[in-house]
């Protein structure tokens, strides 16, 4: 069993950054190369180079084999049969027409402008537009020849003020979406309702009391149940780390949620809409599908690529995902989502006795237990079913079975966001998505 | 694999003519080759062997108090001359700030580390790694691991007369991975370096890999502490990097700008315990002591026995801020092994854990933090105990440097950074 894979990958990406209306950061790269994978009686070679002419191609492929027979050296090894589905397709995002470094930079003196206008009260604030593009040709030994094109704008805003204490208090807004910064509206007046709740958030930060540690109820704001999703259960249900060692391999067909929750890894569609991240095809070469993770609470399936689908013997999903133009493809997270329930959040918050609800999420970092951490820029009390006092930056933390079977609310609506990195060896451009939901977990804290 | 060895000072002069010709008052350029070769283990068995080479150019240029930049690896003339007129109107369009300039009179030639792979040495050392596992960690298992020789030569140019060149070689070993016993698995565990060689040693004793391959195979059984409490932590030198970069983060350019580093006024004052001492290593494996904005960076003394001996603003960063410029090398720093040994500074612990990594958000402007403690042990009475599972402990990052309490003779060299284990007090348990 032989497979070989080339890819032509270009990657380009802008950043700008505007701190109190000076431009430290005004950067656009543009990366662009041609790789080769090849397996070979049981190992892999791979090679790279910036040079994608059908020359550079050539050599490259030459040297992915070559690297390929050179692993010999450690002994002869039992050779998968590798699944061998194929795709033909071009998959491009049709968004408006990019809009140049002057604009982005006029919008971003906009945004700066009107923020110190109206909140005259802040010590400082931070502007950051970025958006990247990535163009992946591929083609493979199973006949697959496919152009992937991704695309996603993202523009954080940073409010700092002076806490109470006299030190200083900071929070962020994200807006992120599919394609371009064109694409994305980021003027003032759409941005209003936000950016005021923000500075609310903010001033009241200010003020915050230390969370009490241990362990509580909690609502989670769809933007952290799209995080629980992504680092709780989703990382546990990559086949690579499955065969690693993580807990879920012996789970499949076990519950590990409440029967209140889905969880899907969306390779390109929900709900009728092409979803933020499109994979029609990965960059294997394989149809992309979705990978239904966990139905009404019990866990269903792994993510695959080809290699890690022939060792287990289930199914590939298209879900081997290459970041930069000299990375091999990984099994990666594409748009993974807790699909919604029939709570309103009000009703859930007004439910609650005694704590919290927790709001924003700097970060998240998952393990193969399926212990995960988020960090939570945004929180506040829940007393007697209303919101009390803010609540200074804390993390989240809990073994995601566990706290997935406490779920006893699922809101009724759904948020996305594709705004920050994946990071497993490599970053990854991934969305994630979910509705609110109230379980028990632990706080950290005093 | 490109066809011909590309002349990087000539490639950095031309880009430097065509931004000059183009009309920017000041420009830097950086010209790049780079090669991987990397060998890598995938769940316990040697798996892909990586060959990666790349060229780019790195441009940054000024017109009018301007400034933007960009990277670009389509060299050819015409494609680089097509991203120069981009350059040029991306900084037009950029305010005017006059703290914008590039480096000017500064000349290096550095040539440190291994020129060129050894593929032997690569697959001599990946079945080392593979053999000590098998041998001593059987319940370990490697889900990614790596043993890879990284190659990288620049040129830098600037209009104001700086020429910097370097060429970088260096071996590095990286293993990641979980214990698995039955149904049970640890939380995942990780370590990893750079070094000039990798024939001196076997490699396990290369970058804490043995520790941490032993350690892991521990971790399989957990349990939470009880309740919560005031006790002590020793951080492994893998937990002593977060400490470290967020000092780091708190004396560069981001924080002195925007005002919110809490260390804006304190050179001369004591911000850490005396037992805690930051110096650079900008001469380590992997590392040139130069800066990203063109500077030869100096050896430097950050943090004398708990004073705070300097800020590290860039060059647009001092001139943003008036502070003095302190260039420093993108990694290289070492903090001071101390006195007592790691048997010792364990034993003094009445109630905490050792910390092999902390697993946790951003810590808040005012240093604030709450987080997981993962790959940790508990430790009552001087006595190490069982693995911890769920447990967190919350503090303040500015007042841990303050409250260590012991630092180990003992250190761990990773290459980029030289770090001992620390005892510090009064973290908060739940």
């Amino acid at each position: 069993m032989s497979y070989l894979e080339t890819r032509r990958h270009e990657l380009r990406k802008r950043r700008i950054l505007m701190v109190d209306g000076n431009l430290t950061l005004n950067s656009q790269t543009s990366e662009a190369g041609a790789s080769a994978r090849a397996y070979d009686r049981g190992y892999w070679g791979f090679a790279s180079t910036n040079d994608t002419s059908a020359a550079g191609i050539e050599r490259v492929t030459v040297q992915a084999r070559q690297n390929a027979l050179a692993m010999r050296r450690f002994g002869a090894k039992s050779v998968l049969a590798l699944h061998e589905g194929t795709y033909r397709g071009e998959h491009v995002f049709a968004g408006r027409p990019a809009i140049g470094q002057d604009e982005c930079v006029e919008r971003m003196a906009a945004i700066s402008a009107w923020c110190r206008q109206r909140y005259p009260d802040l010590k400082s604030m931070r502007v950051l537009f970025g958006d990247e593009h990535h163009s992946k040709r591929l083609s493979t030994s199973t006949g697959s020849e496919v152009l992937n094109s991704i695309q996603r704008a993202l523009c954080y805003v940073t409010f700092t003020a002076v806490g109470a204490d006299g030190a200083p208090v900071e929070l962020m807004e994200v807006f992120s979406g599919k394609g371009s910064l064109a694409d994305l509206d980021l003027s003032p007046e759409h941005m209003a309702p936000a950016l005021d709740a923000l500075h609310r958030h903010v001033h009241a930060k200010g003020e915050a009391v230390a969370a009490r540690g241990g362990k509580h109820t909690v609502v989670l704001a769809p933007e952290l149940a799209g995080m629980l999703a992504h680092e709780a259960m989703g990382h546990p249900c990559e086949a690579d780390l499955v065969l690693g060692g993580a807990v879920t391999r012996d789970l499949v067909g076990q519950r590990v949620a409440s029967d209140l929750v889905t969880m899907i890894d969306i390779a390109n569609t929900y709900d009728g809409q092409e979803v933020m991240i499109p994979v029609y095809a990965d960059d294997e070469g394989t149809p992309a599908r979705d990978a239904v993770l966990i139905k009404d609470g019990i866990l269903t399936e792994f993510m695959n690529s080809r290699e890690t689908a022939a060792r287990l013997g289930l199914e590939p999903t298209g879900s081997a995902r290459a970041y930069a133009p000299s990375d091999e493809p990984l099994v990666r997270m594409r748009n993974t989502a807790i699909l919604p329930g029939t709570s309103r959040l009000e009703e859930m918050i007004a439910g609650v006795d005694d704590g919290y609800f927790l709001m924003k999420t700097a970060n998240g970092q998952a393990d193969s237990t399926t212990e995960f951490m988020f960090g939570i820029s945004l929180a506040y009390e829940i007393r007697n079913g209303k919101l009390g006092r803010a609540v200074r930056d804390t993390t989240l933390s809990g073994s995601a079975i566990k706290v997935l079977q406490t779920t006893d609310a699922v809101s009724n609506d759904m948020s996305w966001n594709c705004s920050g990195y994946c990071g497993k060896k490599q970053p990854m451009v991934v969305s994630m998505g979910g509705p609110a939901l109230r379980v028990q977990a632990h706080l950290g804290g005093e | 694999m490109m066809a011909a060895a590309l002349n990087l000072q000539d490639t950095a002069a031309q880009a430097l003519g065509l931004m000059r010709d183009a009309g920017f008052d000041d420009a830097q350029v950086t010209a790049v080759h780079a090669r991987l070769d990397e060998l890598s283990v995938a769940h316990n068995e040697p798996s892909l062997l990586r060959s990666t080479e790349s060229h780019k150019l790195m441009l940054l240029g000024l017109v009018d108090g301007r400034v933007a930049s960009t990277e670009v690896t389509r060299l050819e003339r015409g494609d680089v001359l097509e991203r120069i007129l981009g350059l040029f109107a991306d900084a037009k369009s950029a305010p005017r700030d006059e703290a914008n300039a590039v480096s000017g009179g500064q000349h290096a030639r550095i040539v440190q580390g291994p020129q060129e792979p050894d593929r032997e040495l690569l697959a001599a050392k990946t079945s080392e790694l593979l053999a000590f596992r098998a041998r001593e960690t059987p319940r370990m298992m490697i889900d990614e691991g790596a043993a890879l020789h990284q190659w990288q030569r620049w040129h830098t140019l600037t209009t104001r007369g700086s020429d910097l060149a370097a060429a970088i070689g260096c071996y590095s070993i990286n293993v990641f991975g979980t214990a698995r016993e039955g149904s049970k698995s640890s939380s995942f565990n990780y370590t990893g370096g750079a070094a000039d060689e990798l024939a001196s040693r076997p490699v396990q004793e290369y970058f804490g890999i043995a520790h941490m391959l032993r350690d892991t195979e521990r971790q399989i059984e957990t349990r939470p502490f009880d309740g919560k409490f005031v006790g002590d932590v020793v951080f492994t030198p893998n937990a002593v990097a977060d400490l470290l970069g967020w000092l780091l983060g708190q004396l560069g350019d981001t924080q002195l700008i925007a005002g919110s580093s809490l260390y804006n006024e304190s050179v001369g004052e004591q911000v850490a315990s005396p037992l805690f001492s930051l110096r650079s290593r900008f001469d380590a494996p992997g590392i040139a002591a130069l800066s990203t904005d063109g500077f030869l960076a100096a050896p430097v003394t950050v943090v004398d026995q708990g004073r705070l001996k300097v800020l590290t603003p860039s060059l647009y960063g001092s001139r943003k801020t008036g502070l003095k410029h302190v260039p420093v090398a993108p990694g290289g720093w070492d903090i001071a092994a101390g006195p007592t040994p790691l048997a010792q500074v364990i034993g003094g612990v009445q109630r905490g854990a050792i910390v092999g990594r902390m697993s946790m958000g951003m810590p808040a402007a005012n240093g604030n933090f709450s987080g997981v403690i993962k790959n940790s042990f508990a430790v009552e009475g001087g006595e190490v105990g069982p693995a911890l599972s769920e447990t967190m402990i919350a503090g303040n990052m500015a007042q841990m440097l303050r409250d260590i309490v012991a630092v180990s003779s003992e250190v761990i060299d990773a290459g980029s950074t030289r770090l001992p284990w620390i005892r510090i007090a009064n973290l908060h348990f739940s």
